[in-house]
């Protein structure tokens, strides 16, 4: 096995947790890793050697991410106009009853935005400094810090009313 | 005194304050109950996100991701395929080549050999000063943040030498180790001033790693086989084909 292979069998598991942060949900949240390897695999000669192998493969998790987030939402668009009866209230249900599943926690983190979601994972769960984060969201300083406060209150708030 | 706003407790929550900052908070925590209830808030959530997501860090990664990673490497000993590429572009290639090499033995080598990271001994380009001295020492495994020369892949040679490829503000390139001396086999434009950690390597790298693909007996060292041919003076091995 080559060294790329290594290190990356080595970041596995932080990244399976990186993953669960974004996509609070389990079975999404391994799926969302697979995509993310595929992508990593296909583009490995992309990563310079010598360089933060977490944090290349950190973005790609994210990105994978976001356009997951973005392919929900235009699927919404699509089905929501036309089905407002039967298979809605069914969906509905659905939600309402895996949501009661969930875990408090997941469920805090799923009530946040997509934004503040993904700074909370990367610094409070991953333990990323303020500086690494925003470099690697390609964001200010400024930006990173009022997402990360905002969230932090909302999700404060979630979880100290339960 | 300066009023204790979220932006600030929560850099102290998460250990961004420097020793003024944190001072001032602790000082304000001890003066003022309202503030210490919102920052042990904080270190609650803290507290919560770490025991929930701890354990998911801790479990055993599923069969299904470890395979992805196993079987991608299986076809690389046997010799990855390579895409057949038209004659004229390896001449293209082979042009860049030369006219980057008769750049850089103008810019490099001529006013002052002595100076410059090569040196045309006994007719092979060979590396000096820094460059040396980083192909000779430095780990690619342990390298400094901001060192001038970056080593990339450190690989066995088809005729048994051991190679690296470096990279550096002027010049990206492989070396062999050739007696005392490291041999520069090939050169390419460096990857400029210094670049971030998380940024992606430019195209310039891609054709040192492809020119290292094609001279490689065998897989890369990985780092204790790194370190292992450093600390044995990065000795040749037989030639494996």
């Amino acid at each position: 096995m080559q060294a790329f292979e290594r290190e990356l069998l080595t970041l596995l598991p932080r990244l399976r947790r990186f993953a669960r942060a974004l996509a609070y949900d389990a079975a999404d949240a391994d799926d969302l890793l697979q995509v993310a390897l595929e992508r990593a695999l296909k583009a490995r000669e992309q990563w310079a050697p010598g360089t933060r192998l977490d944090a290349w493969m950190m973005r790609i998790v994210r990105n994978c991410w976001i356009d997951e987030v973005r392919s929900r939402a235009r699927r919404a668009r699509t089905f929501a106009p036309e089905e407002d009866g039967e298979m809605v209230g069914v969906d509905m249900l659905d939600q309402i009853e895996a949501k009661a599943e969930m875990h408090a926690v997941d469920r805090a983190m799923a009530s946040l935005t997509p934004e503040q979601r993904e700074v909370i994972a990367l610094v409070l769960v991953e333990g990323l400094a303020y500086r690494e984060a925003a470099e690697l969201l390609d964001i200010p300083m400024g930006t990173l810090t009022s997402r990360l406060t905002r969230g932090r209150q909302a999700l404060v708030q979630l979880l100290e009313a339960a | 005194m300066m009023a204790i706003d979220d932006d600030m407790l929560m850099a102290f929550v998460d250990g961004e304050l420097d020793d003024i900052g944190r001072a001032r908070v602790e000082r304000a925590v001890a003066q003022d109950p309202a503030l210490r209830r919102r920052l042990e808030e904080q270190q609650r959530l803290r507290d919560r996100l770490s025991a929930h997501y701890g354990p998911i860090a801790e479990e055993e990664v599923p069969e299904r991701f470890r395979s992805m990673l196993e079987t991608n490497v299986l076809p690389f000993p046997a010799a990855p395929p390579r895409p057949a590429r038209p004659l004229w572009q390896t001449l293209t290639a082979l042009a860049a080549t030369l006219v980057l090499g008769l750049l850089v033995g103008r810019t490099l080598l001529a006013p002052a050999p002595a100076a410059g990271p090569f040196a045309v001994e006994g007719g092979a380009m060979v590396a000096r000063g820094d460059l040396a001295e980083a192909l000779e020492t430095q780990l690619a495994s342990a390298q400094a943040q901001g060192a001038a020369t970056r080593i990339g892949v450190t690989f066995v040679h088809n005729d048994g030498r051991t190679c690296r490829t470096f990279d550096s503000q002027a010049a990206a390139g492989i070396a062999c180790r050739t007696g005392a001396d490291w041999q520069v086999l090939m050169t390419a434009a460096g990857s400029g001033p210094q670049r971030s950690d998380y940024r992606q390597a430019g195209s310039e790298n891609l054709l040192v790693q492809q020119a290292a693909q094609e001279m490689m007996a065998g897989e890369p060292h990985d780092d204790a086989a790194e370190r292992r041919a450093r600390d044995s003076g990065w000795r040749s091995s037989t030639p494996r084909r």
